[in-house]
């Protein structure tokens, strides 16, 4: 088995490993989009369909939730000097940043794949390419998160400072973004600002995969492009930093 | 020929010097232990000789390869045992061991995971997780990553802390196999035993410099009279025995403990023992007894560095390595 499938193969492990945790943030998601996602979607009358659009983008925000977690992961290990185990290994540190990003984006598809598929049957959706499409959009975003997480956990080397630079990222990334309410309703600024964001267009490339109405979804090949942007922009990052820095000996 | 080589290897934590321009080399198929109190550096060699550190100047050679240019071909050879056990708490012993042998390349590594956990009296714990295990256990799993992979160089840290003697001479027994089978073996350690059980040469290091690289034997004989002859006799001891001892070549230095009980500082006390006994017997003087003793490691620490290396853990101004 190549060894960054190996690496692969561990992380997954991992997520199989904390069953109570899983169990708990399903219930949280089925919840949120049941509860929360119904109710507010009857208050919301200048939108149709409101209440797919928002189970849409919470299902993306619990993806970026669980694949952000490959960074405390990463605290983890390090707290135990696991990442120094890691690095005596035969593999290439690329082959490390890259099949944890890759496992990284898998945990959190496998964690929501109940879900999606539950959502997919709902809405009548059985198109094998409209589904191929909806779930390569989820992981490409899924994978370039891992990636961030690790390049940030692994260049800030404080857990402390992870923390709170997570704690707002993700005040931002999805206030800022089209996961809850379309550009078109945002004020002006904030449209702006969540142009930038590729939460907006993750959220809304998965929108038009399962044909919600393109008037309130950015243009799907742009979309499309900031996805692999995102991707391609974190891991190689992650790649470099994690050769500079961990390397470096700083971490310890 | 040598299969590591450092070159003015140095590691620098912000202004403190954990590793002094180390000129080293170790010997293909060799056990060379790497001695010193905490703090002396040894962990700091290892940590960049496996390529998980980088060095601050110099560099080494492993097996050909530098460890700078070439990490990956470094690491292909390497294998290492940590001083503190690196085990995720979620994972067991048998995954943790199937993993590593698997990404070392090991063949049938179930088989050979099976064998160790056996052999090393884990395979009751292979299913339990690592946060559940002894420090003895843990200490155990860590030293089997190396022995199951049978890298060309194995580096073990500290790899009986925290194991009782049964479990000591049973790992030691089993770093000695993996010498026979081929591999070089360096060993960073503060118990002075295992050095001179295991070692074919011992590196001493104190902070952060190699004092000296020798065989325990040669470095015991590097201290003038270091090998002590005590002699009892049944009769107190006269001048011409001590006269005619004295002109012994090799004896460094005589003293009477007692009027009956002589102690005598010398090299390579069982060559000269003979000449000595050669001489009493001429003499016709009555021996009680004979204690011969030589040097430990602890006193070839305290020659080199002044200091020891019990007290020396403790030296505050050491550098951590």
């Amino acid at each position: 088995m190549s060894k960054l499938l190996l690496v692969v193969e561990r992380d997954l492990r991992s997520l199989v490993q904390n069953k109570s945790i899983l169990l708990m943030r399903w219930f949280f998601v089925v919840v949120q989009i049941g509860i929360f996602g119904l109710a507010v979607s009857r208050i919301i009358v200048v939108m149709q369909d409101y209440f797919y659009y928002y189970a849409m983008g919470v299902m993306v925000m619990t993806m970026y939730s669980v694949a952000i977690f490959t960074g405390y992961e990463i605290y983890d290990e390090a707290d135990e000097g696991f990442v120094e185990y890691l690095l005596s290994l035969p593999i290439t540190r690329r082959e490390l940043v890259i099949g944890r990003s890759l496992a990284g984006g898998l945990r959190s598809f496998i964690f929501m794949a109940p879900i999606i598929a539950g959502f997919l049957i709902f809405i009548g959706v059985f198109d094998p390419f409209k589904v191929l499409a909806a779930l390569a959009a989820l992981y490409g975003f899924a994978f370039g998160v891992s990636g961030l997480s690790i390049t940030l956990a692994v260049g800030l080397k404080s857990g402390d400072r992870f923390d709170i630079i997570m704690g707002a990222l993700d005040a931002f990334i999805v206030r800022l973004s089209s996961a809850l309410y379309p550009q078109a309703f945002m004020p002006g600024p904030i449209a702006v600002l969540s142009k930038f964001n590729p939460l907006t267009y993750a959220t809304d490339l998965f929108r038009w995969s399962l044909n919600f109405d393109m008037k309130y979804l950015a243009d799907p090949v742009v979309a499309l492009i900031v996805v692999v942007l995102f991707l391609m922009t974190f891991n190689f990052t992650g790649v470099i930093i994690y050769e500079r820095s961990l390397e470096g000996g700083t971490w310890r | 020929m040598a299969i590591v080589r450092t070159l003015g290897l140095t590691k620098k934590y912000g202004s403190n010097v954990a590793v002094d321009h180390l000129n080293l080399e170790v010997q293909e198929g060799e056990i060379l232990g790497i001695l010193g109190p905490n703090g002396a550096g040894k962990t700091s060699i290892l940590l960049m000789l496996s390529t998980i550190i980088k060095p601050t100047e110099g560099t080494a050679q492993v097996g050909g390869f530098d460890i700078r240019k070439n990490p990956y071909e470094t690491r292909e050879l390497i294998g290492i045992a940590f001083q503190e056990p690196k085990l995720f708490w979620v994972n067991t012993p048998w995954e943790i061991l199937t993993w590593h042998a698997k990404v070392c390349g090991v063949k049938n590594p179930k088989q050979a995971v099976e064998t160790m956990l056996k052999k090393l009296d884990l395979w009751d714990a292979r299913k339990k997780f690592a946060h559940e295990l002894s420090g003895g256990m843990k200490k155990r799993v860590e030293v089997a990553k190396v022995l199951i992979q049978r890298p060309k160089i194995a580096i073990v840290d500290e790899p009986t802390a925290q194991i009782d003697i049964g479990g000591k001479f049973q790992i030691w027994n089993m770093i000695r196999g993996l010498r026979d089978e081929g591999s070089t073996i360096i060993l960073a350690t503060n118990e002075l035993s295992e050095a001179d059980r295991l070692s074919d040469r011992v590196a001493i290091m104190y902070r952060g410099r190699l004092l000296v690289c020798d065989t325990p034997r040669n470095l015991k004989d590097s201290i003038p009279g270091g090998d002590v002859i005590d002699i009892r006799f049944g009769a107190p001891v006269e001048d011409k025995t001590m006269a005619e001892l004295k002109g012994i070549a090799g004896i460094v230095n005589m003293a009477l403990v007692k009027t009956t009980h002589m102690r005598i500082y010398l090299n390579r006390a069982e060559k000269m023992l003979p000449k000595i006994m050669d001489v009493l017997s001429n003499l016709g003087v009555e021996i009680s007894s004979i204690n011969m003793k030589e040097p430990s490691l602890d006193d070839v620490f305290l020659h080199y560095t002044g200091a020891v290396l019990e007290e020396s853990q403790a030296t505050p101004s050491a550098p951590s390595s």
